[in-house]
């Protein structure tokens, strides 16, 4: 069949930019009006919370694919979740509301956090400003795609400035549970996906499976890191002009260890770490005291959507970090402000 | 195609051909791996043959052209971010596919120049109309070979594409991995995509996610 082919392509013939010229017209739909698309967002985060669902969870950021098994439950106006990493070192989290533990059975550690809750994104959506349509483009992909299984819509949400990045929603056709997420850049590229591989949606809620864990702590040396809320402005710094779209969130003093690993012994450096939010996406700032013999020099770092950045400002060291092109994280960095 | 230039250029094409379809014996598998390369225009030339030939066997692989598309835009994305690998010189043997490998690695760039082949311009016009559309005031440019029927892409924008490649891996980026910095990165996250479109759920596999990096 080849020697054809062969023919067709020395002779220079193009046959492929006019399928690409078609696939990329037949993309062309007009964007969706706000107020739908605060009925989809809201749908999309409506089930997260008040579904069931069990599945399997894959995140393929850069180079690295992590996944875990996840069951949650909605029970009584509470949430139950359980999350077990199927990659690397073991780690169960079970979570009962704002209540996160997080075992590491090798280790015999368990980390004990109540966290905050952020009700940014129902807010956002309904203080009738439109905010997240104001920075954001929805536009319907697919009206009958599939994702694990499941019949799913396709959306899209296109940034309207540089600021942010892009997202490709799959949302499940009836409950509306996000089942794939992809992170897209200016030009298309995908830089993080996040999907279920299999997922059960709306089975019996087994509450008793995660509260039943979450009291086995027997053996376990127990690690209660505390989170203390503050003011920006009382830590001494402020920021002068905040980025478009975004807006402080939270704002807090923490040591620097998380649910994701052991927290270090001896780590006990406190740092503030001040929260943005656009509505879909966050910026962190840490803050903590300069110290030549942890703080190199400035530098980025880029994994999957994740940018990072870090620089000294004035004897303090800054980190900004967020699912935001490199621009955003300078100008974040820039505005930010000593006052005492 | 009836000039000494274009001649020579034809067989090597041949070559290519015949290397895609395995009908080439040893010395000349060597000469055509030369040949790809050393000659941008075969390499454009090779990457066409595998095009087309994937088309027309699968009816999907032409259906989903914008994802390819989309993939090599990425891949490209990607292969910009790399860091620079201080590579061994280039073996002069062609029989490995390593060879092959880093040489794809030398010239990416070459592959996107506006003055590439007929081929050349299919790959750059599809990432180029996903990105950013060609000015229409423009004069087009046509391939004398092409047959009439041919599309005709217009030389802004193969010539788009470049500088924004180019903006992207000229970029100054650190890329060594600091570890210092995954601290950082899992305390944001426990915050990040919490509440918004991905769930409680993701943000935890998210963090996980950089646990599993950090090793």
């Amino acid at each position: 069949m080849l020697r054809s082919l062969r023919a067709l392509a020395t002779m220079g013939a193009l046959c492929a930019p006019a399928m690409f010229v078609q696939a990329a017209g037949s993309a062309e739909v007009s964007p969706i009006e706000p107020a739908q698309m605060r009925v989809w967002l809201m749908k999309i985060h409506d089930a997260a919370r008040r579904q069931n669902f069990q599945g399997t969870f894959v995140v393929s950021s850069g180079n690295t694919v992590s996944s875990a098994r996840i069951a949650h439950y909605a029970d009584g106006g509470s949430q139950f979740e359980r999350i077990e990493s199927l990659d690397g070192q073991a780690r169960s989290v079970f979570r009962h509301n704002e209540l996160v533990q997080t075992f590491w059975p090798q280790l015999r550690v368990a980390l004990v956090e109540q966290r905050y809750p952020l009700t940014t994104f129902p807010a956002l959506l309904q203080a009738g400003g439109d905010q997240i349509a104001e920075f954001y483009e929805m536009r319907l992909l697919r009206a009958a795609d599939r994702v694990a299984g499941h019949a799913a819509v396709a959306l899209s949400l296109q940034p309207r400035d540089a600021l942010r990045f892009g997202y490709r929603l799959w949302s499940e056709k009836e409950s509306g549970l996000l089942l794939r997420v992809d992170t897209v850049d200016d030009r298309g590229a995908v830089l993080e996906t996040s999907a279920f591989s299999d997922v059960e949606i709306g089975g019996k809620p087994q509450p008793d499976v995660v509260t039943q864990a979450m009291k086995k702590l027997d053996g376990y040396q127990v690690l209660r890191p505390k989170l203390s809320t503050t003011r920006l402005e009382a830590e001494g710094w402020s920021v002068r002009t905040v980025t478009p779209g975004f807006r402080q969130v939270h704002c807090v003093r923490r040591p620097l260890d998380s649910a994701a690993r052991p927290p270090a012994p001896g780590s006990d450096a406190e740092v503030v770490q001040t929260i943005y939010s656009d509505g879909l996406t966050y910026v962190s700032i840490f803050i903590e005291k300069f110290d030549p013999e942890r703080h190199a020099s400035s530098a980025s770092q880029v994994i999957g959507a994740t940018h990072t950045l870090t620089r000294r400002t004035a004897d303090a060291w800054i980190t900004v970090v967020g699912d935001v092109p490199d621009v955003t994280l300078r100008a974040f960095a820039e505005a930010l402000e000593r006052t005492k | 195609m009836t000039d000494g230039i274009d001649g020579a250029a034809a067989a090597t094409r041949e070559k290519l051909s015949a290397l895609i379809d395995g009908e080439l014996d040893r010395p000349a598998v060597a000469l055509a791996c030369e040949a790809w390369r050393e000659d941008p225009e075969a390499r454009a030339s090779w990457h066409a043959y595998h095009l087309i030939g994937d088309v027309l066997r699968s009816d999907d692989l032409a259906a989903s052209a914008v994802a390819d598309a989309r993939f090599l835009a990425a891949l490209r994305s990607r292969l910009a971010g790399e860091p620079v690998v201080l590579a061994p010189d280039a073996m002069t043997a062609a029989e490995s596919p390593v060879v092959l490998a880093s040489a794809a690695g030398r010239a990416r760039r070459k592959w996107i120049a506006p003055t590439a082949v007929a081929a050349g311009f299919m790959m750059v016009a599809s990432v180029s109309l996903m990105s950013r559309s060609p000015s229409p005031s423009t004069p087009s440019v046509s391939l004398a070979t092409a047959p009439a029927r041919a599309v005709v892409i217009p030389a802004s924008a193969a010539a788009a594409m470049t500088p924004m490649v180019d903006a992207r891996a000229s970029a100054p980026r650190v890329l060594i991995r600091d570890p210092r910095i995954d601290r950082y990165l899992s305390a944001h996250k426990e915050f990040a995509n919490s509440t918004a479109i991905g769930g409680f759920s993701s943000a935890f596999v998210r963090e996980a996610s950089t646990d599993a990096a950090a090793r």
